[in-house]
């Protein structure tokens, strides 16, 4: 049905009646082609990429025992798709089925690497998911590097990472229609051993099954109907998770439907639902030409990461805690609390003179003593007038996006939390690409209002949604995670669909950038972090003992709620005022206050300062990386810091395992 | 090519139409007041004021790299050389130029060290880059392009550089040569008995084995120039504001009416229609391409360029349609 009426969109002006005609072999020449030829191929890429995708999720969800695996959150389809890009980029033309074989070794690669860090952790572990997710991030914005070292060998809305199933000719679905087959046949000759993979490894074992082998046919399987997937269409977001989970919904109730030779199917067809389901949706808000300009997966995201906060709800609240990272055992003098602390300070002014002294134009320490000094010839002074603002804006923010990361993690006691995961970064730059896109005379001022706007229903959605079972739940990440793709998709969409050939607005909202910055731009986040720092600083012992547990406070006469509710309002300002001025960089709120605690202990006398200097200095590299690198061009500082935050997430999740 | 009379009333006419509308006595009367300065009121409102014609200017979009070079202004600096090396092949640049970056988010730095009278940019530029480079020289913000007056804004553009780069003479020659161009290419339609014909101006890219048409619509500089050949435009519809392209695929084209002239943009590395849509049902379908009524324009031309891409564009419609 669905896919009838799938038929019957598009640019071209055709009536149904006429496409009915043709199906039935009345002649009607040029109707005929459009649906051979456009139409057709479209519809078979949908059920070609929503078959494989739904299968996909339930083989790596049964043999990862966990209902959130899926291609996107193991980074099956983000390996798959940086090797695609990768191969592209360096101009090496392969044949169609070949660079299917590459996307498959990339997908390969992300899986094993993100199964290898959580092996032995356990049946349904939600790590698996926040590795997978964080390495998916990664591999994203190192997708995102190369497009951007090689632009002449790539094109525009390709760039954000989101797939389209419309097709020039029926050739990719040819040749990837044979693998999908040959990927069902196998899934479906090993479905007695994944029905009784989910009983457990020893009770598989004693049933006959070989539990090492049929886990390893799973994964490949799972992974070359990923690959295909991408192959064919790009990254489609979130259907490997959101069709598994819908048919696993209706098996609930259905007996007998548990069983994998019903449940492989009943995904397959939800998948291809759901692919249909956002094309068609696409077509009719945007109309039918629409698809050409707005990408499917930009829809799919958005529906799946729905799907990711709902299945996230239902898990069970004491299921998983991420415990006790944040209260580290370690007792640090305090003259080393006070020696780490000079030390980040000299280090970030070394970097701040590095910062400025480095760039497209390489300038000597001399020159700058003559600027200071008020000496410097005109291209110096010029060159560091517009310098400087871009070198103290990546400070302040990375301060910024420090503070509020140490304070988000002290409150929710989760020490993955970070505004960029949580989805506050996301909300706060959908608000403020809403806020340019809707009015675009605006002033600098009413775009950091729309960020805070979006930052606190960012804020509020995951919060509120978290608040049962406490924030010390992973719940709380996976929401976040969910909330933040959903805001990355909805950015796309917004600036593909008003302004598609402004790809430096793109970048900025989507990766952080501080091109540009003028001094009267510093001014909101410079007020912000001077007023912020002292009010957090005078409630040190508030976090220190909101960060224990949730009794000591109580014992001391903390009113906990407000104390919470008041931490984290100073969380979302900061992270607000931070992403007006340079756009959506992520993971500094992550790694600069588990830095910070590793060099100073917990106590947040010592953390909130020590982490506002690292973070200053992380934004500062990857803000000079990004000027210095292929200068005269430009890489936006955001994707360096994702690229070197993620695995440092990653190796976190890693380290409090045990 | 034999010239039919009316070709030739024609250039006389727009011989005689720029003789009294394009002579200007501006710049005699600046001269003689010794310490000259130039002003150009450009499209942000903005007054530029410079006290003699620029001469090292910095272009950071290839319409005004373009314009310099065709009027013989050199730039010292352009956005992208490389890419404009492929995509602008009527007025290429020599190796004295320097890339200050890329055409959305280009060098400060590069451009203040080479310490331009003059820079050029389009309205595309973030208000604050404009800002910064303000401190080092003059800017000229010029509309890219605007679907209201295509040709206009493009002669507003050219003769607003011209003006602080001392070449209005130049800049004259350029658009007399160019209307006397149009008007010969549009007699050599007439002669050919096409006036009237209905053609359709598009650019195409592939990825991923997904085809991307760009349809001219009105209002697009070159669709309009090739409507002041005589032609009528078939594309229905409007583009954005601006550039008045759109994004159709390949069952969009059906859309297009059963005699049309289909003219496409051609690129260095083949094109679409050879490459990907030779064997495409629906295009082969198209009563355009039955009837071989396909033509790729020479490679190079920038669709959003000044006289020396439009001479070109002219050449090579004229010699498509005709031959």
């Amino acid at each position: 049905m669905l896919g009838a009426v799938h038929l019957t969109q598009g640019s071209a002006d055709v009536s149904p009646l006429d496409l009915f005609a043709s199906l039935t072999g009345a002649p009607a020449d040029q109707t005929t082609a459009i649906l051979v030829a456009s139409r057709l191929p479209r519809l078979m890429a949908g059920v070609l990429v929503g078959t494989a995708l739904g299968v996909s999720g339930v083989l790596l969800q049964t043999v990862s025992r966990n209902i959130l695996a899926s291609p996107d959150t193991l980074a099956v389809n983000a390996g798959a798709y940086l090797a695609v890009v990768a191969v592209t980029v360096f101009g090496i033309a392969l044949p169609v089925l070949a660079g299917g074989a590459v996307a498959f070794v990339g997908g390969l690669a992300a899986a094993a690497l993100v199964l290898a860090l959580s092996a032995g952790g356990g049946a349904g572990t939600i790590r698996l998911i926040l590795a997978g997710s964080a390495i998916a991030l990664a591999l994203g914005s190192a997708t995102t590097v190369l497009l951007l070292l090689f632009p002449e060998r790539s094109i525009g809305l390709y760039a954000w990472g989101q797939g389209s199933i419309a097709q020039g000719g029926s050739s990719g679905v040819e040749t990837f229609a044979p693998v999908v087959l040959v990927g069902l046949v196998v899934a479906l000759a090993v479905t007695r051993g994944l029905d009784l993979l989910a009983l457990g490894d020893d009770t598989a074992s004693v049933l006959g099954v070989n539990v090492r082998r049929t886990q390893l046919v799973g994964v490949l399987v799972a992974v070359l109907l990923s690959a295909a997937a991408v192959s064919v269409a790009g990254p489609i977001g979130f259907v490997g998770l959101a069709a598994p989970a819908i048919a696993r919904l209706i098996a609930a109730r259905v007996p007998g439907m548990q069983r994998h030779i019903l449940l492989l199917p009943a995904a397959a067809i939800l998948g291809v639902i759901v692919v249909l389901g956002a094309d068609v949706l696409l077509r009719i808000v945007f109309g039918g030409a629409a698809g050409v300009e707005v990408p499917t997966g930009v829809v799919t995201t958005i529906f799946g990461a729905v799907f990711l906060v709902a299945l996230a709800l239902r898990m069970r609240a004491s299921s998983e805690s991420a415990g006790r990272g944040l209260v580290g055992g370690r007792t640090v003098t305090t003259r080393r609390r006070v020696l780490v602390g000079l030390a980040a300070a000299a280090l970030l002014l070394v970097v701040l003179v590095g910062s400025l002294l480095l760039g497209d134009s390489k300038l000597l320490g001399g020159d700058l003593v003559n600027w200071v000094t008020g000496r410097s010839g005109p291209i110096v002074d010029f060159v560091l007038e517009t310098r400087s603002p871009r070198v103290v804006v990546a400070a302040l923010a990375g301060a910024a996006f420090a503070l509020a990361g140490a304070v988000v993690q002290a409150v929710s006691r989760n020490p993955l939390a970070e505004p960029a995961i949580l989805g506050v970064t996301g909300g706060a730059g959908l608000g403020a690409v809403s806020v340019i896109t809707l009015w675009p005379v605006a002033g600098f001022a009413v775009v950091t209002a729309g960020g805070l706007v979006g930052a606190v229903v960012a804020a509020v959605v995951v919060f509120g949604l978290a608040a049962r079972g406490g924030f010390a739940n992973n719940r709380l990440i996976l929401i976040g995670l969910g909330v933040s793709s959903a805001a990355a998709a909805a950015v796309s969409m917004l600036i593909i669909a008003t302004d598609p050939y402004n790809g430096a607005k793109a970048l900025t909202w989507l990766s952080g950038s501080t091109y540009g910055r003028t001094a009267d731009q510093l001014v909101p986040l410079a007020v912000t972090l001077v007023v912020a720092l002292p009010v957090l600083l005078s409630a040190r012992r508030e976090l220190d003992l909101l960060a224990f547990d949730d009794d000591t406070p109580r014992v001391l006469g903390i009113r906990i709620a407000p104390a919470r509710l008041g931490l984290l309002v100073v969380s979302v300002i900061l992270t607000a005022a931070a992403v007006s001025a340079v756009g959506a960089i992520g993971f500094v709120g992550l790694v600069a206050p588990h830095a910070a605690r590793a060099l100073v202990g917990a106590r947040h006398s010592a953390v909130l300062p020590v982490a506002a200097l690292l973070g200053a200095i992380l934004v500062c590299v990857a803000d000079t990386l990004g000027r210095t690198l292929i200068a005269p061009a430009q890489l936006p500082a955001g994707l360096l810091t994702a690229v070197v935050g993620a695995p440092y997430f990653v190796w976190l999740l890693w380290r409090s395992r045990r | 090519m034999k010239k039919s009379p009316i070709a030739l009333l024609s250039l006389v006419a727009a011989s005689a139409l720029v003789l009294t509308g394009c002579g200007t006595t501006e710049s005699t009367a600046d001269s003689d007041s010794g310490a000259a300065t130039i002003e150009v009121v450009d499209d942000r409102g903005e007054t530029i004021s410079l006290t003699g014609a620029a001469t090292k200017v910095v272009a950071l979009e290839w319409n005004a790299a373009e314009s310099l070079v065709a009027l013989g202004v050199m730039p010292t600096g352009v956005a992208d050389v490389a890419g404009y090396a492929d995509y602008v092949q009527a007025a290429p640049l020599d190796d004295t130029v320097t890339d200050v970056g890329g055409r959305g988010e280009p060098s400060v730095d590069a451009i203040a060290g080479l310490a331009p009278d003059l820079v050029v940019t389009t309205n595309d530029l973030s208000e604050s880059a404009i800002t910064q480079i303000e401190k080092i020289a003059p800017v000229l913000v010029i509309r890219a392009a605007d679907t209201t007056d295509g040709i206009g804004q493009m002669e507003k553009n050219l003769g607003d550089i011209a003006t602080l780069t001392g070449t209005e003479d130049e800049a004259a020659t350029l658009i007399s040569d160019m209307e006397a161009k149009i008007a010969e290419g549009a007699a050599a339609i007439e002669a050919a008995g096409l006036t009237g014909t209905t053609f359709a101006l598009s650019d195409s890219y592939a990825y991923n084995g997904e085809i991307t048409i760009r349809p001219f619509y009105k209002g697009a500089l070159l669709s309009d120039v090739a409507e002041e050949l005589g032609l009528v435009n078939g594309w229905e519809g409007e583009g954005d504001a601006d550039y008045g392209l759109g994004a159709v695929d390949v069952e969009g084209l059906t859309a297009l009416p059963a005699d049309i002239k289909y003219l496409s943009f051609s690129a260095e590395d083949g094109d679409v229609y050879t490459n990907e849509l030779a064997a495409n049902p629906i295009w082969t379908s198209l009563p355009f391409v039955q009837s071989d009524d396909v033509y790729m324009l020479t490679v190079g031309i920038w669709p959003f360029g000044g006289p020396a891409s439009i001479d070109v564009f002219v050449d090579s419609v004229v010699d498509s349609l005709t031959s």
